[in-house]
């Protein structure tokens, strides 16, 4: 099966797919949407054993792949992972623990994201996980290669010690290949063994003058040095060589240690580059200097120090087997620049000489068989993340180190290990512009950072958490591909009642009457849904029969208060967790009913609210500037008005129901609620 | 399609009360279509009515059943054994609908919940009109394809009365005059000279006015 298929099949929505660990991004931003965001955390946590560290730093290509960037701005969806994963609910989590233990030991060398996720997977699977680091710390790159002002310390430790917490053991500064062969490790009962030793070593330059002067430095040694608090001497003016995260890494942690300019260097143009858009963007905000299209050629120096960097400018030739095009320097365009320090910064390779003889390499890279099981040529030792792939993202190791438990528990069951699946990445369907006209837009929430003069005092964290206002407000601004409505057509009469009461005119039909709604199109307004004579349509996003199910759960939880109320609340307003909590205690009498829009309650649930025991019914739909469907609105107040005639007729006060928008913040008015219960407890009823 | 609407809910509650164990059954064709007797409606229907007999203090169960159309033989004979255990049958289908199921339990009460209005078509959700009354002997071919006999209220077939008032009836300023129409149309299609043909006095026998109507294809019957 293609991914393509397997997207229509199985109906993943695009930022999954496009998780290397198949994150159900989708699902967490529907429980934050909800408010419920202790669940969203379980529901990151579940498969991601570092989410604060992954709502930092991830490179997010969830984010490229969301609908919603086709009509204004993609779901800011690591902001958003970091509101989940940050939040006052975070020491909430707790791992499900297995029954009991395999009795097996796994070595684990190397405590980078990738060392930690096998871990950690391999930890709740009963095995008993020994994490060997060389360095005296743990966390790997996370620890000491990303600056604190974008990952702190303390989320890193917080994180490695809940993995710690399921029982993992810990060597650190135990290199492994020195003091302990692998071969030695089996000796020590370990059954099977994790290489995830990352890439550490810096590629040299290759230029004259890189290896005769004091200043010429390694930004991995660099970036170490910093991240272990070593104060490692910065000089005055500084240049950075490559365009990657590490070059702008060590760039911004200049600024930070007292370099009075610091000046990227990078062969090729912006759109080349590497490193994450929005990290360039920051460096240049805080003042780094960048020269694009241009390459080191050689090292001067003076004194035994670096006095300065001769470059050359580039132009662009034809594309390279990457795909990126091939920069060719221009003759005569030499140019020198003043500077005290050289760091080098263009790409990492593992620091395997350890290794030698023990396991195969490839341009420095331990070699694995299948990049999905992960086996070295030697059965047993499994190796993944940076060491197997080359310096690649945070996301891409925890999902090796995620193979690689699956693998390692697979061998030591005696079982077949997996195989490849053909996974090539897909490029999300695009919307066609009439709809894209027709969804509504609403604004990206904006980032809250720091600003340029108080970051560069120090490594406090560049970006502050999402506020839980903005971050409902954000989660909302998803369009829920494939949770929208879907036919049952056996039970379609073609009747074409969803096709006249869509917003946006995604159902179609044939001239014999068949009726399609494409699934990733349709954004769950749950219109054709209601409307639906035959009751043939269904959404996933809170489907009919949950309303129906939540008001009978509600009046069963009733405290007994009368008179009782069910409330319907659009989960659209501008209302707080805190909202809801303060009603439940206000007012025991009214059962709040949670749904995405009133669009979604018909007429027989608000029977069905009576039928149960409800004294009345309140409906509080969101202002109409937070409503994605305001077109909708007119026809959901005259089903309304449908529903209180029926009320009537059955002999009920119709002002039993009350039909209300939100207040511009908060939950509902005091006085409308008052006003309900007094109408209800006063005179009136027919019978 | 057969439009329908529901009947007033206190004339329904009437109909059903003493019926203790009552089945609301939809017909999920012409009544759903009519949004009278879809199971949606009869969702709504049947809490409307369990919500009315708390009221009362009525005792007994409402169920809610669908099927395809009321008034094939085959769907009906599937409910058979819902239906022996329930005192009643609220039927939401047209006359036809409500008819068949009589004919096939024999023993069983059953109760009209729609009215069956007219033959016409949706203008837009929620709006019908009536374009059809099943006259027998269709002459749409004469009229440029709009029915005196279903749309003008005097059914008259040789030109407008004369409360033609700007293109309206004289009934309501509402409904249009549809000999208006037929005029317009014809001028617009450049046959106005058709109009020139006297129909003759309306044989309505194939109307029913013959008595009961039945329709048999030799070819076809078992």
């Amino acid at each position: 099966m293609t991914k393509d298929e397997l997207s229509t099949e199985i109906k993943y929505p695009p930022c999954k797919l496009a998780c290397p660990i198949l994150t159900d991004v989708r699902e967490y931003i529907q429980l934050i949407a909800e408010r419920r965001f202790e669940e969203a955390l379980a529901s990151i946590r579940n498969l991601n054993p570092l989410p604060r560290v992954c709502g930092r730093i991830c490179t997010h290509p969830c984010e490229a792949a969301c609908k919603r960037g086709q009509v204004d701005e993609p779901i800011a969806i690591p902001a958003l992972k970091r509101f989940a994963a940050d939040g006052p609910w975070k020491g909430r989590y707790k791992a499900i623990m297995p029954d009991k233990s395999t009795g097996q030991k796994v070595a684990v060398v190397g405590s980078g994201p990738a060392g930690l996720a096998a871990a950690h997977d391999l930890a709740l699977l009963g095995h008993h996980v020994t994490i060997f680091e060389a360095l005296p710390v743990l966390g790997g790159m996370l620890r000491v290669g990303v600056p604190a002002y974008r990952l702190p310390k303390n989320v890193v430790d917080e994180e490695i010690q809940a993995i710690l917490d399921l029982g993992v053991e810990v060597k650190t500064g135990v290199r492994i290949g020195e003091e302990i062969k692998l071969t030695d490790l089996s000796e020590q009962g370990y059954k099977a063994v994790f290489v995830a030793i990352g890439a550490h070593k810096d590629r040299k330059l290759g230029i004259a003058g890189e290896d005769g002067f004091e200043g010429v430095v390694s930004a991995v040694s660099f970036l170490k040095a910093v991240n272990q608090g070593e104060n490692p001497k910065v000089g005055k003016k500084v240049a950075v060589i490559g365009g990657g995260n590490t070059a702008v890494d060590s760039a911004r942690c200049l600024l930070r240690m007292g370099a009075e300019t610091v000046h990227m260097v990078y062969r090729r143009s912006r759109d080349e580059m590497p490193a994450a858009k929005e990290e360039i963007e920051e460096a240049i905000h805080e003042g780094v200097q960048v020269s694009y299209l241009t390459s080191p050629v050689e090292i001067f120096g003076e004194d035994g120090n670096v006095s300065a960097l001769r470059c050359i400018k580039n132009e662009l030739g034809e594309p390279d087997v990457s795909g990126r095009r091939i920069p060719k320097s221009v003759p005569g365009s030499e140019f020198t620049i003043d500077v005290d320090m050289v760091i080098a910064a263009i790409g990492q390779a593992p620091d395997s000489s350890f290794l030698d003889n023990e396991l195969t390499e490839r341009d420095k890279r331990i070699y694995v068989e299948d990049p999905y099981a992960l086996m070295t040529t030697h059965p047993g030792v499994f190796a993944g993340g940076d060491a197997v792939t080359g310096p690649a993202t945070v996301v891409e190791a925890i999902s090796a180190g995620k193979r690689a438990g699956i693998s390692i528990d697979l061998y030591l069951r005696g079982e077949p290990l997996p195989t490849t699946e053909q996974m090539e990445a897909v490029e999300t369907a695009k919307l066609s512009p009439a709809l894209i006209e027709k969804t509504r837009k609403f604004a990206r929430c904006s980032k809250i950072s720091l600003p340029a003069e108080a970051r560069l005092k120090g490594f406090d964290e560049v970006d502050a958490v999402l506020s839980e206002d903005l971050a409902t407000k954000e989660a909302l601004r998803c369009l829920h591909c494939f949770l929208g409505a879907r036919i049952d057509k056996e039970k379609c009469i073609s009747c074409l009642t969803c096709v006249r009461v869509c917003p946006l005119g995604i159902p179609t039909t044939t001239k014999m009457g068949e009726i399609a709604i494409d699934p990733f199109a349709c954004q769950a307004c749950g219109m054709c849904v209601l409307e639906c004579p035959v009751r043939a349509i269904d959404i996933s996003l809170d489907p009919h029969s949950k309303i129906a199910r939540e008001i009978e759960w509600a009046i069963s939880r009733s405290q007994q208060v009368e008179p009782v109320i069910v409330g319907f609340f659009d989960l659209h307003g501008n209302f707080r967790s805190s909202d809801v909590e303060s009603l439940r205690q206000d007012y025991p009498n009214i059962l709040p009913v949670m749904v995405f829009g009133l669009r979604r309650v018909d007429t027989s649930d608000i029977l069905k609210a009576f039928e149960f025991g409800a004294d009345g019914v309140l409906l509080a739909g969101c202002p109409s500037d937070t409503d994605p469907f305001p077109e909708t609105a007119d026809r959901v107040k005259r089903r309304m008005a449908h529903a209180r005639t029926m009320l009537e007729a059955l002999g009920i006060d119709g002002a039993r129901l009350e039909v209300c928008d939100m207040p511009d913040e908060g939950l509902v008015e005091k006085e409308l609620i008052d006003g309900l219960i007094q109408r209800i407890k006063g005179p009136g009823q027919a019978r | 399609m057969i439009v329908l609407e529901q009947k007033k809910f206190q004339e329904i509650e009437k109909m059903t009360t003493g019926y203790n164990r009552l089945l609301v059954l939809g017909c999920e064709t012409c009544a759903a279509m009519s949004f009278a007797g879809g199971q949606r409606q009869v969702a709504e229907l049947a809490s409307a009515i369990r919500v009315a007999r708390k009221t009362t203090g009525e005792q007994g169960e409402v169920l809610e059943e669908a099927i395809a159309r009321q008034c094939e033989p085959e769907f009906v004979d599937l409910i058979k054994d819902e239906v022996s255990g329930c005192d009643a049958v609220l039927s939401l289908a047209c006359g036809a609908g409500v008819q068949m199921l009589a004919e096939r339990f024999q023993d069983k009460v059953v109760l009209p919940g729609c009215n069956t209005t007219f033959l016409g078509v949706t203008e837009e959700l929620g709006v019908w009109s009536e374009r059809c009354a099943g006259c027998g002997n269709c002459i749409l071919d004469k009229t440029a394809g709009l029915c005196p006999i279903a749309r003008c209220s005097k059914q008259l077939l040789n030109g407008p009365c004369g409360g033609s008032m700007n293109g309206k009836c004289e009934i309501s300023k509402d409904v249009d005059c549809v000999w208006q129409l037929i005029i317009d149309r014809l001028t617009r299609l450049n046959r106005l000279e058709m109009l020139e043909e006297i129909f003759p006095v309306k044989d309505w026998s194939p109307a029913g006015h013959g008595g009961p109507r039945k329709m048999v294809r030799e070819d076809l019957k078992s």
